[in-house]
């Protein structure tokens, strides 16, 4: 049997080889390997001259100063930074913090260990297609709240939320700072850190054909926004992230981003007729429910419940030839229903029975094929197994 | 999560799933789709030839519905082939144990097992 097809770039993208290329320069004895942070030698100097380009080449596909940027280990490392950060560097011993119930768990699982010691968070609960209302922000703040962090692509269901109404609101408030994890956004979405008033936002280099182990942690220094660090030992990246930096990583980071921000509006078009392709030959198998809000969402991330399917089977079913989600990778593994999905209001069974599509840059045409043949035969399958006839779309 | 050879075979081809008509089938079913795990059983118990009135009722054929992981698929359809030509009791043609081990249930789905043997017990108790 073949390969599956894989439709999981949500989940990772492989490194675009003109990537990897690059980063490989920055290995071995007679490519860039020196430590950046080494300002005696010409090898540091080599290997610092290409950490600061790349945050050069970060800092412009997203709309910031270069200096606004902090390599981190990843996404997750600079939501935990932000929300820890925050926390700390305040001068009173607790306050409140604002964020939704469909934030990845980068987000969730922080913001659960600060109301352990003591925090108050709001979880705000989106529309029915995971649209935040702003509105819904300006309510939940309250005189101690220092920190909003609302994503800006969900990773499970795509929608994108209005982040510069959001950044208005905070800046209107004062006290407020807002926190965005952009982990899915690069290549995806219109993004502009200075332009969208954002004061802290996460990026990932695995979500945008980057390696995985390096992410950053973009801060607007100019507006104000401080942090205390979490780790210490060298003063690396302004005191906020100490650790000898991954030449080969950052680089890798700074590579991809400028791939994805040359690439722009072409390469998401291309997606989306795929994408479009492949929503209107599951729709046609009836009892299918879309995720999400398609007015409001990338192109690149399709989210599907099927009705009377059971969602282990289903899955079971299409593994051989596809490689998709159940919910987000990261909880796949307890095969509890996605958290999303339940927060937008799909019952058990459906957020259960449902697959996220994402795909990428080397999608194709015969991805989709395989895609539809495999869905459609297992749908039809057990919903017969099932007794159950739901009927076609007219 | 993995399944074994024998669970593949019978989640992706299963030879009995359907239902039964005509006079003389008894149906049963256990569990619920909200639920998650769902399974029916219809059985066709032989008739008696006139000279073997004594002997008791044996299962002529099987067919189930379920609704439910691959594992209980799978153990359906094993105890939908394996019954027919057996006494119609409400004991499985093979017991739990014996099921689990053939089809590496893990320990966590015994309770989806337990809904397969409630749906074949409701199926032979019912009147035909």
């Amino acid at each position: 049997m073949s390969t599956p097809a894989y439709l999981d770039y949500a989940a990772t993208t492989p490194v675009d080889p003109r990537v990897a290329a690059l980063m490989a320069e920055c290995l071995t004895q007679d490519g860039v390997f020196g430590n950046p942070g080494s300002v005696s030698h010409d090898y540091g100097d080599a290997a610092g001259a290409r950490v600061e380009a790349a945050r050069g080449q970060v800092a412009a596909a997203v709309g910031a100063a270069a200096a606004d940027v902090i390599w981190t280990s990843g996404a997750t490392e600079a939501n935990n930074l932000a929300l820890f950060g925050t926390a700390h560097h305040t001068l009173a011993p607790r306050g409140h913090i604002v964020t939704a119930r469909t934030e990845h768990k980068a987000v969730l699982d922080p913001c659960r260990e600060l109301e352990r010691r003591g925090w108050r968070v709001t979880y705000l609960k989106p529309g029915r297609t995971g649209i935040l209302d702003p509105a819904q922000v300006a309510q939940a703040l309250a005189a101690d709240t220092v920190l909003v962090s609302v994503m800006h692509v969900n990773n499970e269901i795509g929608t994108i939320q209005d982040i510069a109404a959001i950044a208005r609101i905070c800046e209107s408030h004062g006290t407020a700072r807002l926190h965005v994890d952009a982990a899915q956004s690069m290549g995806k979405c219109a993004l502009n850190f200075d332009g969208m008033g954002i004061d802290l936002m996460s990026l990932s280099a695995h979500k945008a054909y980057g390696p995985k182990g390096v992410g950053a942690l973009v801060i607007a220094h100019r507006r104000g926004v401080r942090l205390q660090a979490m780790q210490y030992g060298g003063g690396q990246e302004r005191n906020l992230r100490s650790g000898t930096l991954a030449t080969h990583q950052v680089v890798g980071m700074g590579a991809a981003f400028a791939l994805a921000a040359a690439a722009g509006h072409d390469e998401s078009r291309r997606i989306a007729q795929l994408r479009d392709r492949l929503w209107a030959g599951l729709e046609a198998l009836g009892g299918v429910l879309r995720n999400g809000d398609p007015a409001h969402s990338v192109s690149h991330l399709l989210n599907v419940s099927f009705a009377d399917v059971e969602g282990e089977s289903l899955l079971a079913a299409v593994r051989p030839y596809i490689a998709v989600s159940t919910g987000s990778a990261c909880t796949s593994a307890d095969r509890e229903p996605s958290y999303v999905l339940r927060a937008l209001g799909r019952d058990e069974r459906l957020a259960e029975s449902s697959l996220r599509f994402s795909l990428g840059r080397f999608s194709t045409d015969a991805d989709i094929d395989v895609a539809l043949s495999a869905v459609t035969r297992a749908v039809q399958r057990l919903r017969r197994v099932a007794g159950c006839a739901t009927a076609p779309a007219a | 999560m993995n399944y074994n050879d024998l669970t593949r075979r019978h989640f992706e081809s299963p030879a009995n799933a359907g239902m039964l008509t005509g006079v003389g089938i008894r149906r049963g079913a256990a569990g619920s789709r909200a639920q998650g795990t769902w399974v029916q059983f219809d059985v066709q118990v032989a008739h008696h030839r006139p000279d073997r009135a004594h002997e008791p009722p044996t299962v002529s054929a099987v067919r189930f519905l379920a609704f439910g992981c691959p594992h209980v698929i799978a153990v359906a359809d094993r105890v939908s082939q394996q019954a027919v030509g057996k006494v119609a009791t409400a004991a499985l043609p093979e017991d739990l144990k014996s099921l689990r081990e053939l089809f590496a249930v893990p320990v966590e789905k015994l309770g989806r097992l337990l809904i397969v043997e409630d749906a074949w017990i409701a199926a032979v108790s019912a009147p035909s």
